[in-house]
């Protein structure tokens, strides 16, 4: 094994901390928006979403109604922070990971399946991998738990990267690179300045297929843990960019969550 | 790389195969039935910004006390980019969330079944509440949603349109009705 790949090769507990890290501080992050929000919305009413939740069983109207009242919502926001401070100090355990995965499943039936799409999906891939971890090490042992979570989240990952790519180089406009000025125009920090860069036909273009290749052969990161840091990194400032001009900030931070668990797997192919 | 590793990435190719022969068809409607909407994150279809052209538009317009309907205008959040957002930013991810109340009416209003009213629809009541804020002087934070709200506006009126992303100085190249409500009597 080459000392450069020694180097980036992430053991076990290392991964595992990582993870718990930028997961916990990602729920964090979560949380203190989701406590600002009631003050700042007056079109999501539970009286209207609550009439969506199927009426059978009715069990489950009856506790989200309970669940949901202003205070009550604001009492599980509260508890999910302090799981997720408890999470970053490495103390969660079993219960923990249950509870911020039944909280999770109440924030999707608040928030009709997604509160900010994309980033609610991944930050659902990180809690299911921690509670098959937990689920998993309870039975199994912790060792064999963590493994057999962290390949869920890099599978999950690796896959929302592939789909994401090839789904783009199935349409003309993505390979032509008219796709890229009009999505940036949308975007909530937009339009794009009538003089941009990405307006020049040749550099969307380029830009385009850059990433959208890039993307499509992210799973190849498994191969080797360099390959896998080089991903990685690129990733990172690929969302980056994606906050940038769209305001995704979640998903920046939902997506950091699943590197620890890409770096290890590749690391895997070294042993 | 020992043989256990080997079948491993093997294993993994084929799944990734098996995504690209089958995963990237237009799969409409893969998640259906009410439990399963609200626990589609369990099955992400990974598809962002995909698919150019087009996209739903809410607009709305406002009668003032003296029964004059004031312009169309278009709801849709701009804010000033800050660096901090990264770390917090309640106000641009409620405003994303608006914006998915509009794309989920537009899918309700085409998913309608023969005789059933958009009315009785979720999205289409808090996309009245989204337009009623709007005529009404709501804001995103310190960003108005509407460029000239009328606090007072007596009734008003919104509607749903497929606008071409394709702009020329602020105006879409096209944008096609889909849905106009009624005119509505405002509340306070």
């Amino acid at each position: 094994m080459e000392l450069s790949a020694i180097a980036l090769h992430l053991d076990l507990h290392l991964a595992v901390r990582a993870f718990e890290l930028l997961l916990g501080f990602s729920l964090a992050l979560q949380c203190l928006e989701y406590l600002r929000i009631p003050a700042l919305d007056r079109v999501n009413d539970w009286a209207i979403l609550r009439l969506e939740i199927p009426a059978r069983p009715a069990v489950v109207r009856a506790l989200l109604d309970v669940l949901l009242t202003p205070r009550n919502h604001r009492v599980l926001i509260v508890l999910r922070l302090v799981l997720a401070i408890g999470l970053m100090s490495g103390g969660l355990g079993l219960a923990g990971a249950v509870l911020l995965f039944l909280i999770a499943l109440v924030l999707l039936l608040r928030w009709r399946g997604a509160f900010n799409g994309g980033s609610d999906f991944m930050t659902l891939v990180g809690l299911t991998g921690l509670l098959i971890a937990h689920l998993v090490g309870a039975f199994a042992g912790m060792e064999t738990g963590w493994r057999a979570g962290l390949w869920y989240i890099a599978l999950q990952s690796l896959t929302s990267y592939f789909m994401s790519g090839w789904v783009k180089l199935l349409h003309p406009s993505w390979r032509s690179g008219r796709a890229l000025p009009q999505f940036l125009d949308t975007g909530i920090y937009g339009p794009l300045a009538p003089c941009s860069v990405y307006r020049k036909p040749w550099l969307a273009r380029a830009i385009s297929w850059s990433f959208t290749v890039w993307e499509g052969l992210f799973p190849l990161a498994l191969l080797d843990v360099r390959l896998a840091a080089l991903f990685c990194a690129v990733a990172s400032a690929f969302h980056f960019l994606v906050f940038r001009f769209f305001g995704l900030n979640r998903f920046f931070w939902a997506w950091m969550t699943t590197y620890p668990a890409i770096l290890w797997c590749a690391g895997q192919s070294l042993t | 790389m020992n043989r256990f590793t080997l079948i491993t990435l093997a294993l993994i190719g084929v799944y990734f195969v098996w995504l690209a022969l089958f995963g990237l068809r237009k799969h409409r409607h893969l998640v259906q039935g009410p439990w399963l909407f609200f626990f589609r994150a369990f099955f992400p279809n990974w598809k962002f910004y995909h698919a150019a052209g087009k996209a739903p538009r809410l607009y709305a317009r406002a009668q003032a006390t003296d029964g004059v309907w004031g312009a169309w205008q278009r709801v849709y959040a701009r804010m000033p980019y800050r660096t901090h957002h990264v770390l917090h930013n309640p106000v641009v991810n409620l405003a994303l969330n608006h914006q998915n109340l509009v794309d989920h009416l537009w899918s309700d209003v085409q998913d309608l079944p023969e005789g059933a009213d958009i009315r009785e629809r979720a999205t289409y009541q808090l996309v009245t509440r989204l337009a009623h804020e709007a005529v009404r002087g709501g804001r995103w934070g310190q960003v108005p949603m509407l460029p000239a709200a009328l606090p007072d506006a007596r009734h008003f009126q919104f509607e749903l349109r497929m606008d071409a992303l394709l702009e020329t100085e602020g105006l879409p190249a096209s944008s096609e009705l889909v849905l106009q409500s009624p005119v509505l009597p405002s509340w306070n």
